[in-house]
């Protein structure tokens, strides 16, 4: 434990001496401000990220951003990223696959990219607009796996508790079935018995099985611990990546248990402290993308694993609440968006039902937060609008349906996806109450010269970046 | 109608034919601004009507009194007019035709301009429904319809509402449409009815300042807050005749007495303070800062009453601004 805290100690010190330097050098002329994006259970960040540049490029759908509705906007337009090791967001290929004369989702991301946008307007408060007439914002946009997110909170975890917890999850439905080459594993070794390469290697390739089909499964289990076993990039087979969580107490040198527990500790000293130092630390705002449609669809389960992983991944912003390491550690994210994506999958007037079911996933983890620090706001959004919503006529009622052409067809139909409750997540004693179906994006966007049609990508704007653009 | 479906029987999830959806409709405009009137009418009546039916009974007595008076007064001088010439009687007659003819078209203007004013009050009401109580989806339609009648016909706002209506998508819901009407359309309308007020009370204060007699700047603030009033009203489209002036002239009265609209006891000391330490300079500065402020008062009323969407807490006008101004005044003056 020794070394972690001087590393603290160095990364708050050169945190410390980069803000200092933002201050004198850019700070008063050029505003920075770094917005994380990251999701669960493939909310839909690219997308997001696409139609959010797009939109802030085109500024013609954005009436509930104060700055552009008030006319003090002037423009904005790309520009070359700050940090030289960091991929850039492939912008324009995600552009042309969405507005393409065959329009289709772009390809899933892996690992962390960013892009920087430069806002050009004329500021409200009064002592800026006396300094300057005309202020420039740069927004650096961060877009990051979700699975590293939820790799933060291992940061507090020993190995003994993180195994215990895993363990715990694993043996429980709907992970149980997709667990059980791995846990029975688990009870034919000792972990007592002293280490062997092959072993630990096992262990891992069987737990990385288990991870993947978490992944894969239908129920798209959110829950995935360490992430960078099912995104290795060149680390597969690194002895970083070959360890797995191990039933019972701490054992001696030289055990299977020790071995697993180094590994354990150098995970989370190169990667996740790595992440939270260089990217994480330094974020202003975040914006966190669930599907909770999806979750939804997936019935019970799936929503009771994705409740654990939004409370897991909210753990990170609960700063300032443990003694002075957290503090070093701390970061300084002052809102975080909770957003339930894709809500032109069902009709408009449902758009506050989901909103209240994403509230009450997180409600009682907000209010610590919201006490303790950054502030914390729910919302339904849809980066990219693909479906409108309709009445039609069932049995002499009238339903609100949404119409749009579903992936893999090429005729646009009229689904009713099922309503939820206002204050359930499942109407009761129902088999199958949801059926939400995945859509393409619409047809000829390319002509769009206002930006990409959206739902509330301007209140989680307004929410994310209004106070820099006062 | 949302509503209905949710309590009933359950339906599962399913696809529909696509030939038979309807964009979702709009319901009936007049039928929820009529409801909403109605609804409100028995407050309005018991708030504006004089308690006592005595009284109605004397005045319309009284009134029914002197137009039988008038009529044969009318009577004679056309027997009379017409006994003596041709001619003067055919002029006396056009003579009581014209008044009659204005007279009525008066008497409409007003009931018109009262029907406006009526009717902002109702979309104010609505507005709040609106945005508070969840309501069946197309109902703010019919709400942003009626607010693009109100401003029919406004070349200012033409450009504002067209762009509200672009902007408005399946989407939003009924709270999104009022809160996106009220920061396009009228956030403007409340800048310049600001200015006008700021105007207005830098009007009264200087002329309270420089006039010689007491009777005059009585009679100059008088005159300039029912101007404001009258501006104010017209800026947000309630276009109010005397009768419709004077009435929310009168309510506003009321309003800045008992509810002290959105200042509290601790802005009014704010003031008698601010005012005070102007009096020490000189009297007359003092009470022109003071009668300035009132008309700010008064002109903030105005505005809170003739806004068809309520202000929130956010866009609440404040006098913190005219205050600054009107206490600079001094020190421009001397």
């Amino acid at each position: 434990m020794r070394l972690p805290i001087i590393n603290d100690l160095y990364d708050a010190g050169s945190r410390l001496l980069g803000r200092a330097g933002d201050l004198v050098s850019g700070g008063i002329l050029e505003q920075d401000v770094r917005l994380g994006v990251t999701g669960l259970r493939r909310a839909g960040k690219t997308v997001f990220v696409t139609a959010l540049v797009d939109n802030l490029l085109k500024a013609g759908r954005l009436p509930f951003l104060d700055v552009v509705s008030s006319g003090r906007f002037q423009a904005s337009r790309l520009r070359p990223q700050p940090d030289p090791d960091v991929p850039r967001f492939e912008l324009e290929d995600h552009l042309a696959s969405l507005t393409g004369p065959d329009p289709h989702w772009p390809e899933r991301t892996r690992g962390i990219s960013q892009l920087r946008l430069s806002l050009r307007y004329r500021p409200n408060a009064v002592l800026k607009r006396t300094i300057q007439p005309v202020a420039t914002l740069n927004l650096d946009i961060i877009d990051y796996p979700g699975e590293w997110l939820l790799d933060l909170p291992l940061l507090h975890q020993s190995f003994s508790e993180w195994s215990a917890l895993t363990l715990d999850l694993a043996g429980r439905p709907p992970r149980d079935e997709l667990s059980q080459s791995w846990r029975g594993w688990l009870a034919t070794v000792d972990p007592a018995a002293p280490a062997e390469e092959e072993e630990a290697r096992r262990g891992a390739a069987l737990y990385t099985e288990y991870l993947h089909a978490c992944r894969r499964s239908e129920n798209l289990l959110s829950l995935i611990q360490p992430g960078r076993f099912v995104e290795p990039g060149d680390l597969a087979n690194a002895p970083l990546l070959t360890f797995c969580p191990l039933p019972g107490e701490r054992r001696g040198r030289g055990s299977l248990w020790a071995l697993m527990e180094d590994r354990y500790e150098a995970y989370k000293k190169t990667l996740v402290r790595g992440f939270f130092a260089e990217h994480f630390a330094k974020l202003d705002r975040q914006i966190v993308l669930i599907d909770v449609l999806g979750a939804l669809n997936s019935g019970p389960a799936g929503m009771s694993d994705m409740k654990r992983a939004l409370e897991l991944s909210l753990e990170p912003f609960r700063h300032g609440s443990s003694g002075w390491l957290d503090w070093l550690l701390g970061t300084k994210i002052d809102r975080v968006l909770f957003a339930a994506t894709k809500a032109d999958h069902v009709a408009s007037h449902q758009h506050n039902s989901l909103r209240h079911l994403l509230d009450r996933l997180v409600s009682d983890a907000r209010s610590g937060i919201r006490f303790e620090g950054a502030q914390v706001e729910t919302m339904a959004i849809a980066a990219l609008k693909s479906t409108e919503t309709v009445v039609s006529e069932h049995e002499g009622r009238q339903l609100r349906c949404v119409r749009g052409v579903p992936i893999g067809r090429d005729r646009p139909t009229v689904l009713y996806p099922g309503e939820i409750p206002e204050d359930a997540d499942f109407p009761p004693g129902r088999e199958r109450p949801y059926n939400f179906m995945a859509f393409q994006p619409p047809a000829d966007l390319a002509r769009e010269t206002r930006g990409l049609p959206h739902i509330r990508l301007d209140q989680a704007l307004q929410f994310l970046l209004g106070d820099y653009l006062e | 109608m949302t509503e209905r479906t949710r309590d009933s029987a359950w339906v599962p999830p399913m696809e529909l034919d696509p030939e038979r959806a309807v964009p979702v409709p709009a319901v009936e405009e007049e039928a929820i601004i009529a409801g909403a009137a109605a609804e409100r009418l028995p407050v309005l009546l018991a708030e504006d009507r004089p308690k006592s039916r005595l009284g109605r009974w004397l005045v319309g007595g009284i009134a029914a009194l002197v137009l039988v008076a008038l009529g044969f007064d009318t009577w004679d001088l056309f027997t009379r007019a017409f006994a003596t010439s041709i001619a003067l009687g055919v002029l006396v007659a056009s003579a009581v035709a014209v008044a009659g003819g204005a007279a009525v078209a008066m008497l409409l203007g007003e009931l018109r301009s009262l029907r406006r004013l009526r009717k902002i009050e109702s979309l104010r009401v609505e507005a709040e429904r609106l945005s508070t109580v969840e309501t069946p989806a197309g109902e703010a339609d019919r709400f942003a319809g009626s607010l693009t009648r109100l401003y029919d016909g406004r070349a200012d706002l033409a450009p504002a509402l067209e762009r509200v209506k672009d902007q408005v998508t399946d989407a939003h819901d009924d709270s999104e449409i009022v809160r996106l009407l009220d920061r396009e359309v009228l956030a403007p309308l409340d800048r310049r009815a600001y200015q006008t007020v700021l105007r207005a009370s830098r009007d009264t204060a200087v002329a309270t300042a420089l006039s010689p007699a007491a009777v005059v700047d009585l009679a100059v603030v008088l005159w300039r807050n029912l101007k404001l009033v009258r501006e104010i009203a017209a800026l947000y489209g309630a276009r109010p005749g005397y009768v419709g002036s004077l009435k929310l002239l009168r309510r506003m009265l009321a309003n800045i007495a008992v509810a002290g609209v959105a200042e509290s006891a601790h802005h009014v000391a704010v003031e008698a303070l601010g005012g005070s330490i102007a009096a020490a300079i000189s009297t007359r500065m003092g009470q022109g800062v003071i009668n300035g402020l009132l008309t700010a008062r008064v002109g903030i009323t105005a505005m809170h009453l003739c806004r068809p969407i309520a202000f929130g807490p956010a866009n609440r006008p404040s006098l913190g601004q005219i205050r600054k101004e009107l206490l600079s005044l001094p020190k421009q003056v001397l």
